[in-house]
């Protein structure tokens, strides 16, 4: 990739919990880059550390329990955001950077009117009045497309649907336009039909303001309508990242081929089963030595337990980490989808 | 709306009259009567007499009836103890006294409680927090009694600070007379600030883990913002669940205490009275205490509605 103005460069993060059964390394030295204006999709199974990547960039990884190991480099516009004091990240959190939260009915505070919850970013961030940030808050309903707003404002969060709650947490996410946007898997919770809704409002705001975009997810088919890149994580390391056209068309790894063969698909035979990855991810408690999917490949080898592989590069970005891709390894093919191509 | 304060007012009227049979029947039951201390050295004419004078004389139905039908009056009769004695005139001397030492300990000890309960959550797994907590439990495991002597030795007895016993009363009665106060105030008060710093401590570990919490610190607000604005008002909940118990205990718990300082008190009158078996004393202060109570139920649920929107009393949009 050519030399381009990165919003956001992360190098090497590491982050563990301190639990009572031990130390959990949920990130295990996870970089990337963002371009400004990109999207960027991080793609996972369940415990894979993909929101806890979020919560660092977001700087909402708690002391004592949760810590961010010394080497690691969050790069906000080239400065390092694990080094800023307490002012700096008033002014990077909710201002700089925001982030919308899968589950919109417990990110919202029950007991607080919905349009103030809106005005706080304001008040702290644009340093607007009451009276601005108000009829603020009510231009930002009604930019998420929430009908009504000037009735919706002074409701709570319980009077909203789960869509209307999502789209309240993209107003307050959007509310001081910020340059960076994490999407948390800000769809799961809901229906299909409102999910399409919801990724065409942060798309529209995307394109709008120029923010660039993490959008955390498992669901391919999210990653598909909004990214340009995507990164496959698994068990706390990214293990193939590229354009998207590529991951798709070309996937390397033995991982994402079981990702996209898990995907439920319209053009299936007929009562032909749907595919599931075999086996649980390792243990974070004591990772594994060599490559985390070792167990569940049906492609692994003896190095494979022993080493992790390296990242073999095929251009335009696309990089994965497997030994398969090593000169002496058995030359190997993703297997063919059943029911025909993607 | 209307139909909700209807309901509730009848409920009220039942709890009453249950409360106020059940205590009638219990002091029935009880062997012995209120008078026979009295009665015992006189002559047969004169106990027929005081016996007929009270209308202990009359069968147990027929007094449950007339009591009943006295009290829906608001007359609950004279004691059988102290002659002249009536719980109209026990309220008026002594229950402001009960309420002013109440209030005091808990208007101090839930303040006090609930700070040192913010300061535990915040602080948690400090040396602050430890303190707090084997504080709490220190004070709560301390009996009235045992403190009330103690803090009465070290600072009447030994330091003079403050006076022994007494109480404000005459004008002094509501905003006066502060130093004598002190002491029953505090040993009071302990009991409030250990079970309130511990409730509050509690419940905003478990609010502070609440992902909105999160969404306010992705906000960029200030750390005090987020506590006075998300964490506060979402904790408040279930300390509100306890406040109506403690208001009411605040008027009738200061038994040992208002006997330790001899205080006048209607605590300490009110046990007594239940030795004695002064059955019209009893059933006058249980009734008027049970409304206390059922009064400041309500309006908590009231209370409820303001703090959290997502109760509704029932009958409203």
């Amino acid at each position: 990739m050519s030399e381009k103005n990165y919003i956001l460069e992360v190098k090497n993060l590491r982050v563990s919990y301190h639990t009572y059964a031990g130390e959990v390394k949920a990130v295990r030295g996870v970089s990337f880059e963002l371009a400004t204006g990109d999207a960027l999709a991080i793609v996972g199974e369940s415990g894979c550390g993909k929101s806890v990547t979020a919560k660092s960039i977001m700087g909402l990884i708690k002391a004592p329990q949760g810590e961010i190991k010394e080497d690691s480099e969050i790069l906000y516009n080239g400065e390092n955001i694990l080094n800023y004091d307490k002012k700096q990240w008033q002014a990077y959190k909710g201002g700089e950077c925001a982030i919308v939260f899968q589950d919109a009915l417990a990110s919202l505070n029950p007991t607080m009117r919905v349009g103030k919850q809106i005005m706080e970013n304001l008040m702290v961030h644009k340093h607007m009045t009451k009276q601005e940030a108000a009829a603020e808050a009510v231009e930002m309903l009604r930019l998420v497309g929430i009908p009504e707003p000037e009735k919706r404002v002074k409701q709570y969060p319980h009077q909203f649907s789960g869509g209307m709650r999502q789209r309240v947490m993209i107003a307050i996410a959007f509310a001081c336009d910020p340059k960076l946007l994490i999407c948390d898997e800000p769809t799961t919770a809901l229906d299909v039909t409102i999910q399409g809704q919801i990724l065409d409002i942060i798309k529209d705001l995307q394109k709008k303001n120029n923010t660039s975009v993490i959008m955390i997810t498992h669901d391919l088919g999210v990653v598909a309508n909004v990214a340009k890149e995507i990164a496959v994580m698994y068990s706390g390391m990214i293990v193939e990242r590229g354009l998207c056209e590529d991951i798709f068309y070309h996937p390397r790894h033995p991982y994402t081929w079981a990702l996209i063969q898990s995907v439920p698909r319209l053009d299936l035979k007929n009562k032909q089963e749907l595919s599931s990855i075999p086996g649980t991810p390792p243990d974070l408690l004591n990772p594994p030595v060599g490559c985390p999917f070792c167990t569940r490949c049906q492609y692994c080898m003896e190095i494979c337990k022993e080493e992790m592989p390296e990242r073999t590069d095929f251009g335009n970005g696309h990089t994965a980490a497997c030994w398969l891709h090593h000169p002496m390894a058995p030359k190997v093919a993703m297997p063919e989808l059943k029911g025909g191509a993607v | 709306m209307a139909k909700y304060l209807i309901r509730r007012f009848v409920e009220l009227v039942v709890t009453i009259f249950l409360i106020a049979t059940a205590t009638f029947f219990l002091l029935e039951a009880v062997p012995g009567d209120p008078l026979s201390e009295r009665a015992d050295k006189l002559p047969v004419q004169s106990r027929e007499a005081l016996y007929a004078r009270y209308g202990l004389d009359k069968p147990v139905m027929e007094r449950y009836l007339l009591t009943m039908g006295r009290m829906c009056k608001g007359d609950f009769g004279e004691s059988f103890v102290y002659a002249g004695q009536t719980v109209g005139g026990l309220v008026r001397d002594r229950l402001p006294v009960s309420a002013r030492l109440g209030l005091q300990q808990m208007i101090l000890g839930v303040s006090v409680g609930l700070l040192l309960g913010i300061l535990a959550a915040m602080k948690r797994g400090t040396i602050a927090d430890y303190m707090v907590v084997g504080f709490s439990v220190l004070l709560i495991s301390i009996p009235h009694l045992i403190f009330g002597l103690m803090l009465q030795k070290i600072f009447a007895g030994t330091l003079h600070w403050f006076p022994t016993i007494g109480w404000p009363a005459g004008k002094d009665l509501w905003f006066g007379g502060w130093e004598a106060t002190v002491l029953p105030t505090l040993t009071g008060c302990f009991s409030y600030i250990a079970m309130y710093a511990r409730l509050l401590k509690t419940s905003m570990l478990d609010v502070i883990n609440q992902d909105y919490v999160l969404t306010a610190e992705s906000k960029g607000l200030s750390k005090g913002t987020i506590i006075r604005k998300h964490i506060l008002r979402n904790s408040f909940i279930p300390v509100m669940t306890q406040l109506p118990m403690s208001v009411g205990m605040c008027i009738t718990g200061s038994f040992f205490i208002e006997s330790i300082y001899s205080i006048p008190g209607i605590g300490q009158y009110y046990v007594t009275a239940v030795n004695n078996q002064d059955l019209s004393i009893v059933l006058g202060e249980t009734v008027l205490l049970s409304i206390l109570y059922v009064v400041i139920l309500f309006l908590t649920d009231i209370l409820y509605v303001a703090v959290d929107p997502r109760i509704a009393l029932p009958g409203s949009k």
